[in-house]
This record gives C-alpha cells, structure tokens and sequence, in this order.
C-alpha cells in the first residue's frame, strides 16, 4: 500500500515536472469535531479534482491539490493557510469550520490569495471582514431557518412546540427558531432542553404531548440525543409533525435512528432528484465504488467553482482569478434545482437565499423534497 | 395518573442503569478503598461491543450479551493488573492507582474512538421499538427490559455478599483488610476479583442503556457522573444503596423536568443538587455499612 502511494506520488511529481500543475490548497478536519461533515466534503473535492484531470485539466494543465489538516482549530488553521500560500496555492479552499476559516481570512486577505468555503453556514464569514479575496458558497444559517419557517408557514400552524439539545450550537438555532417563530405569530406552547448525556427524552416529550402542539420544531444537533427525542416520539405513539434543522440532513440517522425517522422533514441543500446530482451521484459511484452524500456535494462544487474561476481568468494570476470568481455564474450539485452560485452586487456569499430545500425522511432514507426557498 | 405511571417506569429504568454503575464503584471501593472512574468507559466499551455483535454480526441476543460481559469482566481483570497491583505491591498510597485508573480512562477511550468512526452508533434493544401496557402502567420494551436485568444483576449481588463465604470474605477485607489477612483472605484476589466485578457490572449497565442513548465515545463520562450521583444518594456500605440512590436520582431528575414549573434548561441543574445537599447533609448516604 505504501510503496504504491510512493509510486503513485513519483509518477505524479514526474508528469508534474514535465508540465507544471495548478496548486490548490485545501484545508480540512481529519481528526477533530467537523471530521463527520469535513471528510466526506474533502473526498468530494479529491472526486472532482481527478474528473477535471481526467478531462484535460485546466488550461491544458492538471490540477494538484495540497491537503492539510486543522482539526477545525482556529489556532493553527492560519498557520496552514500561509504554509499552503509559500507552497505556491493559488487558490485555498476551507472545509473545516466556520471559525478556523475566518482565521485563514487573516491571512489570505494579506497574501491576495483567493480562498472559498463550499459548506461553511456562519453568516459572518463574508461580513465581518472587507477580505475580496474571499468567498462562501455554502448555505447560510438565517438561509436555513427562513427556509425551514417558509415551509412552516405553508402549513398555517398557530400552535407549536420546540425541543433541542444543551450543546451551543443547539441552544443558538432554537434561539434562532423561537425568534422567528415568535416574529410570524406562532405561538410556543412548550419549550423543552435534553440534556447531554440524558438516558430518556420522555419526561420532555411527556410535556410537549400534554401541551398539545400542531407541531415540533427540532433544533437540536446532538445526534444521539436527537435519537432520544425520536425514540420517545415514536414510543409514546405521537402524532404531531416533526420539522428539523439542517442537522437531520447528515445521512448518519439513516443507520443509528433506523425505524424513527420516517415522516421527518429537515431543511437541506440537496435535491436528489435534480439531474446535476444524478449525474454526480452515478460518476462518483463507477470511479469510487462508494455510494455518496449531500456532503460529498460541497466538496465537489469547491474545485468545481475554482476551476471555473481559473478558466475564465484564462491564468493563474491571483488577482485575474479573483476578478473571475467575483463573475461566477455556475450551477453544481447542490441547491434548489436550477440555481446557480453568484455574487451579484459585490457580494461574496453566492448561495441563493431561494436555494435551499425541504426534503422528507422516507423508508429510512433521505427523501424527495417538498418545499423550496424562503416564499 | 397515567402520565405519572408512565413516568415512573420510564424512570426506574434510568435509575437501573444509575444503580448498575453505582453498584459497579461500590464493588471496588469496599474492599480496595479505591474510586475508579473509568466504570463510565467500562460501560461505554461494552456499548460498542453490542453494536458489533448485535447489531452488526447481528449474533444471538442472549449470547451476545452474554459474551459482551464476559469480555468486560476480563477487561477489569486486566486492568487491575496493569493499573493496580503493581502500584499496591510497590507500597504506593491509594491515590497512585486512583490516577493510574485516570489513565487508563483516557486510554480506552481514545482506543475507541480511533477504532470507530465518530458519528454515535446504533445497538438493537432485543425487543425492538414499541411499548407494553399492564392496566395503567405503560412502558417501552427496553424499559421492562432493562429493569428486569438489572433487577436480577442486584438480587445476584445481594445474595452474593449475604449468602457467600465469598461474599463474607469481600465483606471482611472491607472492614479490616490487615485482619482478613491474618484470617487467611487472599487480598490480591479479592482485588482482582472486585474489578472484574465492577467491570461486568458498569458493562451491563452500558449494554443496557445502549439501545436508548446509541453506542458513542463520549458516552461514559455522563455515565460515570450520574452513578458517582447514585452512589452517594445511597451510600457507600450496601448493594441495595446502589440501587436505592440511582432510583431516587432518576426519579428527581424525569420529575422535575416533567413537572417542575422551571425552563427545561434548569432541570438539568437537579442531579447537582442532589448530590451537592447530600455531601453536606448526610456524606455517608442513605443507608449506612452494617458494622
């Protein structure tokens, strides 16, 4: 195995000599807590980048990809970024975390060196900092609570409950939740927490059942707690609707929540029935062998909007990159079927506010979708 | 009414589980004087070990429970070897093998969460999903389950330190290590023996609670705080403390968050409580060690 990784390296570093590749760095989490929604992103962009390779590259030169590894630390993330800018990247693409891609902006923004985010939800990414080199494709958080209420709205709900987990990132989205469920007049009739590590979620959904909602909205992203709100769903035999936050759309409650899903809504960026992701699904499949995810969607988007970028700028020079990638106009695998990333205006976040989607859990797996964007 | 019932068999079953891991440190705190807790990992490693067999070799139900806590009991065994007697031996104080278990806390977890992929992992319960109704009393099957098992593990406890000679001997140790000695005691044994006890114990309790809360890595530390909890609700001294302490644990915590005029939030803030008012109060617990 290794000797073979050796010879595939020399082989590259021989065709490598003979006509130079395009470098681009991308950094990830192999190891740390982003690792379930970084490495499938990272195989991904490693699927699209060989695709492009295989089709002649870009400006009749192969693509190289320089992957390095953050752990989703924003103390070391910058460190990566300037090591990936001196290795001669010209353009780095982040799929850890929304922090640790921040910290890389600091550094990027200095260098003049593009860099992107395919998956990153945090809304302050493309506003916190005036950084033109930088860009995000990935949904944004208010993007994915305005979609799930748009969906919600369709249904003229007036009562209902809201249940999530004691993690940050959960007490954050059910803040998010109960703002704008409180803004478009639905009122909440319970309002419930499972702590971590908790052996039951009945006592929760007791009173949620006694409170007697049209629905529930689930803000929790602590799978095996959520799996403990379902179990009890399902075992005090409710009725009631569940719709879920983009958690539910990581393809892991198909296996560890088998039997208490279906029915489920969830907000997600992915339709599988658009002929993009058809198209991608099958090519993954017959080059990999392994089925893929949504996930695998972002990574793939990634080099597939940098390369654009590059081809259009027709070079490699940074700043006739970053003038193309400000252009993009691209439809990938992700999002509402027929949207396109774009920056209009100058702006630098290119997910369309109309591009996310409701999709169903439907015998155990991720399902068709049933509502699209924010209206 | 109905709700209450349901609650309370909802909340025995949390307290088994509660009772089980505080049944798992009193087997090796009585005749070794020694905390350990890694009975969060123990009960954490034999969660994996019923994802693997029952639900990826999808092996017997009985049989892979069976064989589940037989590995933990060698798991004990082995690290009572590794971890405790060449510390006692060497005359080290009982602070070096509490920090020496520490260790190996941290080692068996990153074992496992190297060994498998981070996302929590299912565990089949051996009756599935669904729910079983005496008159008014409700329940899941993994309820019944659970408190049936874990019902049966305190029984075999009890009569063990009742009825045994075995029993008598771990008893004696506990009171007076020195004299039980003198008595003829083989103490190493019974050291070896109360952690491999207390491993098959804390893995039964995971085995247990793992069709509910899924098989994850960073499942044993909640675990090893809740029976921590339990034990000292009920005391050091005797089995049915155990028991009696993740009971009243439970019950506290699934009642006042389901009736407590409080934000769900604050509900978790209980167990704490608990456990700080019973330090203060009453430090040797509910039911004292006969003397």
């Amino acid at each position: 195995m290794r000797n073979s990784l050796f010879a595939a390296l020399l082989l590259f570093g021989a065709t490598a000599l003979a006509q130079e590749t395009i470098k681009i760095g991308v950094i990830t989490d192999r190891v740390g807590v982003s690792k379930p929604y970084s490495e499938p992103a990272t195989e991904g962009a490693v699927f699209g980048a060989a695709e492009i390779n295989r089709r002649g590259g870009i400006l009749g030169r192969k693509i190289e990809l320089l992957v390095e590894d953050d752990q989703s630390r924003p103390d070391i993330s910058a460190a990566l970024a300037r090591k990936l800018v001196d290795q001669g990247a010209v353009f780095i693409m982040s799929i850890s975390l929304s922090p640790a891609t921040q910290q890389q902006q600091t550094v990027t923004m200095e260098a003049k060196t593009p860099q992107m985010t395919p998956m990153n939800s945090a809304d302050y990414l493309t506003t916190q900092l005036q950084n033109p080199y930088f860009w995000q494709t990935g949904p944004l958080g208010s993007t994915q609570g305005a979609t799930l209420l748009a969906h919600a709205r369709s249904k003229n709900f007036k009562r209902v409950a809201l249940i999530t987990d004691n993690s940050d990132l959960g007490s954050a989205i059910a803040k998010a939740f109960k703002g704008a469920l409180e803004k478009a007049g639905i009122e909440i009739v319970a309002e419930e927490v499972v702590a971590r590590g908790a052996t039951t979620a009945t006592p929760q959904l007791q009173k949620i059942r006694s409170a007697n909602p049209e629905a529930m909205f689930l803000a929790g992203v602590l799978t095996a707690e959520n799996v403990l709100i379902f179990r009890a769903y399902k075992e005090l035999g409710l009725k009631f609707p569940i719709h879920s936050s983009y958690n539910l759309s990581v393809p892991i409650y198909e296996t560890v929540a088998k039997g208490l899903v279906n029915g489920i809504t969830f907000v997600d960026a992915y339709d599988p029935d658009k002929p993009e992701v058809k198209a991608f699904v099958a090519a993954y499949k017959n080059a990999t062998g392994k089925d893929s995810q949504n996930l695998h969607g972002y990574g793939y988007d990634g080099i597939n909007l940098i390369a654009d970028a590059i081809r259009r700028a027709g070079s490699t020079d940074k700043e006739k990159i970053r003038e193309a990638m400000q252009q993009t106009n691209y439809a990938g695998v992700m999002g509402a079927r027929g949207m396109k990333y774009s920056f209009p205006d100058g702006k630098r976040a290119g997910f369309d506010p109309n591009g996310m989607v409701v999709r169903v859990y439907e015998s155990d797996r991720q399902g068709r979708v049933l509502h699209v964007g924010q209206k | 009414m109905q709700d209450i019932l349901e609650l309370a068999v909802s909340a025995t079953a949390s307290g088994c589980v509660y009772g089980l891991i505080a049944l798992a440190y009193l087997l090796m705190i009585r005749p070794t004087g020694i905390i350990n807790f890694a009975v969060g990992e123990w009960a954490m490693v034999a969660a994996f070990g019923g994802h693997l067999l029952l639900s990826k070799y999808e092996w017997n139900y009985a049989i892979g429970m069976a064989v589940v806590v037989a590995f933990m009991l060698l798991v004990g065994w082995i690290s009572e070897r590794i971890a405790v007697r060449p510390l006692v031996e060497k005359g080290a104080t009982l602070l070096a093998p509490i920090l020496a278990l520490l260790g190996m806390l941290v080692i068996t977890r990153e074992i496992i969460s190297v060994s498998f992929p981070p996302d929590p992992l299912p565990v089949p319960g051996p009756f599935g999903i669904g729910r079983l109704e005496f008159g008014s009393i409700g329940g899941t099957y993994q309820s019944f389950f659970i408190i049936a098992i874990a019902g049966a593990a305190f029984v075999a406890a009890w009569l063990f330190f009742e009825k045994t000679l075995w029993g008598k001997s771990f008893e004696a140790v506990a009171l007076n290590r020195r004299a039980a000695a003198l008595m003829g005691i083989n103490l190493s044994r019974v050291t070896a023996l109360s952690f491999a006890g207390g491993a098959g114990v804390a893995g039964l309790g995971g085995l247990l609670v793992s069709p509910n809360v899924s098989a994850h890595y960073l499942m044993g530390v909640p675990l090893a705080i809740q029976g921590f909890t339990a034990l000292v609700i009920g005391g050091v001294g005797r089995v049915e403390g155990a028991l009696l302490g993740g009971l009243l644990l439970a019950f506290a915590e699934q009642f006042t968050a389901r009736y407590a005029p409080i934000p769900s939030g604050y509900a978790q803030g209980v167990p704490l409580l608990l456990l700080m008012v019973f330090l203060l109060v009453r430090p040797t617990g509910l039911l004292k060690a006969r003397a």
